[in-house]
């Protein structure tokens, strides 16, 4: 403040009066629960819940956890690719009874895991799948009606839902052999097995940034929020006004991240920066990684001859 | 010449030493529009111990920018360790990593300096990229964060520091490059009480060490433990005076108009 603003300075009459505010005879109002404000303040805490809980979880003593992350990491992308080749659902239901003995053995959460898991196949499958199992998009024995079309009968059919049930089947195998990679490997750890199996390091340095800087930003986010909700006065309403808000927040939120992203490449050019990233990575291979890595490949083989004889 | 008064006589920098940093009337300005510096001239000799003094937006972290050489001068001439230091010079990679490797700075914004997603990593970041091996970065690591107290944070992440354990961590990435200059900007400012006695004694064996220090501060009570030399800039972005912390504290009028006390504020000290 400059010395001729600060010597200017008159209180209105206006700040020197009480508002009135919770009426006096002390009745409330109606009750109404949190809008847009809320949810987000909730979901920013949810998220850093999960993130804490994500971490300790990495950080047991499990089976996975004692794994090398190279070896977890090539290891899934091979199971994965044995479980995209199965075509058998019993195939990819032993494959996902395999997984849930891993995150027992892991000590994942069963409840927690399996949740995790189907959480995320209806969003993937749901809208492809769905259409298909009915007649009028796959052909074939109508196992429940659901209208006639000209005296025949349309709904769902078997080998509509034999296919729906293989790539549901398939989807979440293969979420939850990731998951499993995921929640049993520190973020770090996950980062430098990445690194070591040949993405480039400067992905790696960016997922990394991204990956740090998310929390910054969660917390401006929260901030502005937090603002907002103790500037609100009465229930939060979704008219004109949260909309420029939510605008408004986005905007103040780009050019924060804007302002940061410079200021980060300064300090990583103080320290030496010229745009070759270096990281430490220290791994050592045990026998237990190796044996790990053979029963993958045994898992993978008895996969595709297992389906082989199962046949179509 | 951009220094306008001089509060009494410099300390004697005993000018046998040699110059780190060199500063001859430089000027810089944001986006071409709004001044930051307006022809300063500094020089840093080795192991001096140098505070820049002023109000907010005075330029005195653009001044730190510019010695680290993140930013370079609209007109006049910075050079370090006796070479001129531009955007050209910074481009060949053997004067880079000397000057990287010889100068060091904390940032104020302790969020933007730790950017990676561990201590561990951000600590071994300099190392690295200054040509040090892991196993040798890794040594560095253990030992700076060893001698900080903070070997129990190495393996967590930024966001589940408080701000005095992230600004431990900011100064121990800086460290492990084992810099022969050290610039600080506002290294107390936001700290609780604790951490800020704690950076001044770190600030204070630092200079005992030999490491020559350059920081930007506001804080006059810790002057005369962290420097040797004031450097007080106006609110107009210009060096109007140099003098021991003793003479520039003594010179209330100075202080008042520079904004770095109020009429009403006690001396400090």
């Amino acid at each position: 403040m400059t010395q001729a603003a600060e010597e200017s300075l008159r209180v209105p009459e206006w700040l020197l009066q009480g508002e009135p505010a919770m009426c006096p005879c002390g009745c409330v109002g109606k009750r109404k629960k949190g809008g847009y404000v809320e949810k987000t303040l909730n979901g920013g805490a949810g998220l850093l819940r999960q993130v804490m809980f994500s971490d300790d979880v990495a950080a047991q003593g499990g089976l996975l956890q004692r794994l090398d992350p190279r070896v977890k990491f090539v290891s899934v992308i091979v199971l994965l690719v044995a479980a995209g080749l199965a075509r058998n659902i019993p195939t990819l239901l032993a494959v996902y009874a395999v997984t849930l003995g891993l995150a027992a053995a892991s000590r994942l959460p069963i409840g927690f895991f399996v949740k995790r898991v189907w959480l995320f196949v209806p969003i993937f499958t749901g809208i492809v799948v769905l259409p298909a199992t009915l007649s009028f998009v796959t052909h074939g024995h109508v196992v429940l009606t659901l209208w006639h079309w000209h005296g025949h009968p349309e709904g769902f059919t078997s080998q509509g839902l034999t296919s729906a049930g293989l790539v549901v089947s398939r989807v979440a195998v293969s979420i939850s052999l990731v998951v499993l990679l995921t929640l049993t490997t520190p973020w770090v750890r996950l980062l430098a097995a990445l690194r070591a199996v040949g993405v480039p390091r400067i992905f790696i340095l960016i997922i990394g940034m991204a990956y740090r800087y998310i929390f910054l930003l969660l917390g401006a986010v929260t901030d502005m929020y937090e603002a907002r909700k103790s500037r609100t006065i009465g229930a939060t309403r979704h008219d004109r006004g949260a909309r420029a808000f939510v605008g408004a927040t986005g905007g103040a939120l780009f050019g924060k991240a804007h302002q940061l992203s410079e200021e980060v490449h300064q300090a990583m050019t103080a320290r030496g920066y010229r745009g070759d990233a270096k990281t430490l990575e220290r791994f050592a291979l045990t026998r237990f990684d190796v044996l790990a890595a053979v029963c993958c490949l045994a898992l993978a083989a008895a996969i595709l001859t297992g389906d082989h004889f199962l046949g179509h | 010449m951009a220094t306008e008064t001089t509060t009494g006589t410099a300390p004697d920098p005993s000018t046998e030493r040699e110059v780190q940093l060199a500063c001859h009337e430089v000027s810089y300005s944001y986006l071409d529009r709004f001044p930051a510096l307006d022809r300063v001239s500094l020089t840093v000799r080795a192991g001096e111990r140098v505070a820049l003094l002023g109000a907010n937006g005075c330029g005195k972290s653009t001044l730190l920018k510019l010695l680290d050489g993140l930013i370079f001068p609209a007109s006049g001439e910075f050079t370090a360790f006796g070479h001129t230091v531009t955007e050209d010079t910074l481009e060949d990679e053997q004067f880079s990593q000397a000057f990287r490797s010889r100068v060091g700075f904390v940032f104020q914004n302790s969020d933007a300096q730790v950017f990676s997603p561990t201590v561990r990593e951000e600590v071994a970041f300099g190392p690295l990229q200054l040509g040090h091996t892991p196993e040798q970065a890794e040594t560095r690591v253990t030992e700076t964060l060893t001698m900080l107290g903070i070997a129990d944070l190495a393996d967590r992440a930024p966001f589940q520091l408080s701000g005095g354990q992230k600004k431990r961590v900011a100064i121990a990435g800086v460290l492990a490059t084992n810099p022969e200059v050290l610039l600080f900007d506002e290294p107390t400012a936001a700290l609780d009480p604790r951490s800020q006695y704690w950076l001044t004694d770190l600030i204070e064996q630092l200079g005992a060490a030999g490491k020559t220090i350059v920081h930007a501060t506001h804080d006059l009570d810790v002057l005369p433990r962290i420097a040797d030399r004031c450097v007080v800039f106006s609110e107009e972005h210009r060096v109007i005076a140099e003098g021991t912390p003793a003479e520039v504290l003594a010179d209330r009028d100075l202080l008042l108009s520079v904004n770095l006390i109020h009429a009403r504020s006690p001396l400090p000290g």
